[in-house]
């Protein structure tokens, strides 16, 4: 009988009473095949694989993680604090070592919700990874993570929420934003001031198969982890680079899939997106789960699978060889923050976010204090066609004394100034959580 | 009136319950090396008191399959499969005959991959040369398609004792569960064909020609014993199914509840809830390999009246194993009884020998005997007691799919503790202090197992697949394959459901009345491609609940 050789723990939670709308991708029928090639494969019968059942992440979870404006409830589903809860219990069960690693093939993913949430963005309303990691780092205290992000699109609401975490190296894989949503993830996107070269973009050309997906895991996320030295490295890891994706051109397969798990070694995957329920996910989710398990993947493979149809052209791999070379040197030799202005000793950004799900349209300014002493306190102005003009303050962790003064400084001014609709602060320090509607 | 056997490891019960209640029963030990000789005894002993046309129903259960898989006595079995894209399948392998062919089956039931006939004609041919009688044939996902199980099993027609498909056994998924169960079936089919020949022979010789002859199922139930010669690994561990049983006849349960069976080597848990005892989600495993029978939920731990006490300065521990029998019987190492006896709970044997051997441990280690007698018996008492809310806890936690299920799905909380077993009556006080529940002890009843397989009503499930944009439906268990009309709906897939498993129920002859027919999971997904509607997956499990005959329970009853 089969065993693993890293003992695994999976979170299924597919629910199958939720969609965005029938004919969405985020519909009840996207894990069914999944979990009909688990189940038929016996995977849960594999001596070291274990089942397990969500919990349900706590408002304050998701507070802790993100500002919501109005307020969470407005905002979140429960099948939104099931995922997040499920990835919570992945990651429970690892740092807990009641398992080597991890998996949560939970839905909806997450990974486009950025700091300040009004709404769903590309499928998603809190980022489930960070709802996950700022749990991780409240109950086992301050901890180096790395996010991979092997999910076809940009993970632009990961990299928004730790722009300016130097704790955070959070690096996407992705088609290039200039032939697919959200259209960003590029080189010089690198991080905010205090956070330099622990943002990095990997944009890869449509077209893109194992080999240069292989590539790139190989010659830039793999030697940038290794600089970094990470307590816990955690994938979000969307299928939808698969080579029979319906909404993305790449040509990605279960057994690419299957090698760059194995290379990562990530503690915990989270599934994002993937929308060929029938052709990709049930093999490559399978490939996963083997992978990171330690078990042999090598019969994994789609049915109709024909590497040499989707084989990268020779120009492609040429395009991709350059792109990582200019990577790697950007992301450990970083020319200095990128758009934003130094305004009275704050960095401030400028950014006008889309909600596509939801059809909202956010202006926002982020700003974040230059302190000598710590990453700085930050605060976010925001308002959206839904939602009057907010404010949201968050001392980070390891906040020194006078950026915690600052923050709460700045909250209780919002509060007597009266211009704000809805403020929310974020206490890292002294965890305190706390919201104000004027 | 009911007769009931059970053939269990020491022991063989029998008893006979008519309308007023037991009319006979006996005790006799089991001859190993052949137990149709103690099933004729049995049978024999019952015939003696009330005359042999007195039986109308006989219930078995044995342990004839399980020891000759678990003894390696079965037949060697030619096993041929198919696997396709996934686990490799020779993860799955069984005995020396076993072959994987090219061929594959999808999640859908489409295949994917032709099946490679030639080569499994070389391979059968090979096999047959070499004396292989028995076969099997499984692919991967044949509960969905049985295609090519069937045209396998059309090439081995004639050319063998048996064939054994894998679909045959059950609808749930489970490839390597599928591959066990197929093979292990026909590893027994012969020595258990030939058994059943015996049995019906002995019947007919003292008499009982009239009886209809059925036999107990490891989920509680029974199944006639001519559809068992095609199902033999249906038989197997079905010895604590008959206590379970027992106590389900003998004792009103109606709440959610605990059975704790403490026996010698272990003590066996079942879990009720509202009344019915819970099935194993996916099926038993034996010898080492998880099959799709279906079962009781079960568990055992190894704490039982003669486990062995193992003593140290740190810690005073009972079990997990026995090294034989308490001191007081002349055993070699200090058990569980050997400590109730000398804190006169109990008086077994020679209670001198008991204090003797803990006197022994327990100066070793700078204790009183009495200390670790104390110590001892409240160890087997939290063990019980952690495995129970472990248990149950684990049953709780169970996954889950829906959101609804999440968070309205119900949780089992057990408001009785029944106790069964030798130790019972003098671990009861203990045990209540250890359990916020309630805890019972039965009036003893030395033969409830026997009791359980004669009241034991049928059982069955049928799971039913239907895949409208392929135009698909299956029913894997009944052998059911056929078109499906786009417009199928929900409500008409559980109507068949319910339907199929009535007719097959009346067709082996199991009352209706005393079978109530429950759907355990539905389910209908929209399928979509691209941004069409182009089906609904729908998924349909019913199934016959374990449960005893209404009419004879009246007799049997106790106030527990
Ligand atoms: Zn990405
Ligand atoms: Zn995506
Ligand atoms: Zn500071």
């Amino acid at each position: 009988m089969l065993k693993a050789r890293h003992p695994l723990a999976i979170v299924f939670f597919p629910a199958y009473d939720w969609a965005i709308s029938p004919t969405h991708p985020e519909r009840q029928e996207r894990l069914l095949y999944t979990q009909d090639q688990l189940r038929e494969e016996g995977v849960f019968d594999i001596a070291g694989i274990t089942e397990l059942k969500p919990e349900l992440a706590t408002a304050t979870d998701v507070l802790r993680a993100h500002f919501c404006f109005p307020d969470v409830a407005a905002v979140t589903t429960t099948s939104h604090l099931i995922s997040a809860g499920g990835a919570i219990r992945a990651a429970r069960t690892v740092l807990d070592k009641e398992a080597k690693r991890a998996f949560a093939l939970v839905r909806p993913p997450g990974h486009h919700a950025m700091k300040v949430v009004h709404g769903a963005r590309g499928f998603c309303n809190i980022n489930i990874e960070a709802v996950m990691l700022e749990w991780l780092r409240d109950q086992y205290g301050p901890l180096r993570a790395a996010i991979v992000d092997t999910d076809c699109h940009h993970g632009d609401g990961t990299q928004d929420i730790y722009w300016n975490d130097p704790d955070t190296l959070f690096i996407s894989l992705h088609q290039d934003g200039r032939t697919l949503y959200p259209g960003t993830g590029f080189p010089l996107e690198l991080g905010g001031p205090k956070a330099l070269g622990t943002t990095v973009n990997v944009p890869l050309p449509p077209g893109t198969s194992d080999e240069g997906f292989l590539f790139a895991m190989r010659e830039v996320v793999m030697p940038l982890i290794e600089d970094f030295k990470p307590d816990i490295i955690i994938n979000s890891a969307g299928q939808d680079n698969h080579f029979s994706d319906p909404i993305t051109d790449m040509a990605f397969s279960a057994q690419g899939y299957a090698r760059l798990t194995e290379m990562l070694g990530a503690d915990i995957a989270v599934l994002e997106g993937g929308y060929s329920i029938q052709g990709a996910l049930p093999y490559v989710n399978l490939g996963l789960v083997l992978s990171m398990a330690g078990l042999d993947y090598s019969h994994v493979r789609e049915p109709d699978f024909d590497a040499a149809k989707v084989r990268q052209s020779a120009k492609v791999t040429g395009y991709i060889e350059d792109v990582c070379r200019d990577i790697l040197k950007e992301a450990r030799h970083p020319r200095g923050p990128g758009k934003g202005d130094v305004v009275a000793g704050w960095f401030t950004r400028r950014k006008t976010l889309y909600y596509d799900t939801d059809a909202i349209t956010e202006y926002q300014t982020e700003a974040v204090r230059l302190c000598d002493h710590c990453r700085g306190v930050v605060k976010y102005e925001t308002e959206s066609t839904r939602t009057p003009l907010c404010l949201g303050v968050e001392a980070p962790i390891g906040a020194c004394e006078k950026c915690v003064e600052e923050a709460y400084r700045i909250y209780e001014a919002g509060q007597i100034k009266g211009e704000y609709r809805h403020l929310q602060l974020i206490d890292r320090v002294g965890k305190n959580y706390a919201t104000y509607t004027g | 009136m009911l007769c009931g056997i059970d053939v269990g490891g020491t022991h063989t019960d029998a008893v006979l319950i008519g309308p007023d209640g037991v009319v006979a029963c006996a005790k006799l030990p089991t001859n190993h090396d052949d137990l149709l000789a103690s099933i004729r005894e049995a049978l024999a002993s019952i015939a003696a008191v009330a005359g042999p046309a007195a039986v109308t129903r006989l219930t078995l259960s044995t342990t004839l399959t399980t020891n000759a898989i678990i003894e390696g006595t079965a037949d060697p079995v030619g096993v041929l499969v198919s696997g396709g894209p996934g686990i490799d399948p020779a993860a799955y392998a069984m005995g020396a005959y076993y072959h994987v062919l090219a061929g594959a089956i999808d999640h859908r039931g489409r295949q994917t991959g032709a099946l490679d006939l030639d080569a499994a004609r070389a391979v059968i041919n090979a096999w047959e040369a070499a004396g292989v009688r028995a076969f099997a044939a499984v692919t991967k996902f044949s509960t969905r398609c049985p295609d090519q199980e069937l045209a396998l099993e059309a090439l081995l027609a004639g050319r063998c004792d048996c064939v054994s498909l894998g679909h045959a056994f059950s609808g749930r998924l489970g490839f390597g569960r599928r591959i066990a169960t197929a093979c292990l079936n026909s590893a027994v089919w012969r020595v258990y064909n030939r058994f059943c020949d015996a049995v019906e022979r002995s019947a007919a010789e003292l008499g009982m020609a009239g009886a209809s002859i059925n036999v107990l199922k490891a989920d509680g139930g029974t199944m006639p014993l001519s559809v068992s010669r095609t199902l033999p690994v249906q038989s197997i561990l079905s010895g604590p199914a008959a206590s379970v049983m027992g106590i389900i006849a003998v004792c009103d349960i109606a709440e959610d509840s605990i059975i704790l069976d403490i026996g010698g080597t272990t003590t066996d848990i079942a879990v009720f809830a509202a009344g019915a005892p819970l099935i194993e989600n996916e099926g038993i495993a034996i010898a080492g390999r998880p099959t799709l029978v279906r079962a009781l939920r079960t568990r055992s731990i190894g704490v039982g009246g003669d486990s062995a006490i193992t003593v140290s300065r740190e810690a005073i521990q009972v079990g997990p194993r026995r090294l034989g029998p308490p001191m007081a019987l002349g055993g070699p190492v200090p058990t569980l009884v050997d400590a109730l006896n000398i804190q006169n709970v109990i008086a077994v044997g020679d209670p001198r020998a008991s204090y003797q051997g803990i006197l022994a441990v327990a100066t070793a280690n700078g204790f009183e005997p009495e200390e670790v007698a104390e110590a001892a018996i409240l160890n087997a008492v939290n063990q019980i007691r952690s495995e129970v809310a472990a248990f149950v806890r684990e049953i709780n936690d169970r996954p889950v799919y829906t959101i609804f299920e999440l968070l309205e799905g119900r949780q089992v909380r057990p408001t009785r503790v029944y106790v069964m077993g030798g130790p019972a009556l003098a671990l009861s006080a203990l045990l209540q202090d250890a359990f916020t529940q309630e805890v019972v002890v039965p009036e003893s009843f030395a033969v409830a197992n026997a009791i359980g397989a004669a009241l034991a009503r049928p059982t069955f499930s049928v799971e039913l697949f239907a895949d409208t944009a392929s135009g698909r439906l299956t029913i894997p268990s009944l052998g059911i394959t056929r078109q499906v009309a786009d417009n199928y709906s929900q409500a008409a897939a559980e109507g068949e459901a319910a339907t199929s498993l009535r007719h097959y129920l009346a067709s082996i002859g199991a009352e209706a009345e005393d079978a109530p027919i429950e759907t355990v999971e539905l389910s209908s997904f929209p399928m979509v491609e691209g941004q069409t509607l182009v089906g609904h997956n729908i998924r349909v499990a019913c199934q016959v609940r374990p449960g005893v005959s209404a009419a004879y329970k009246q007799a049997v009853s106790k106030s527990c």
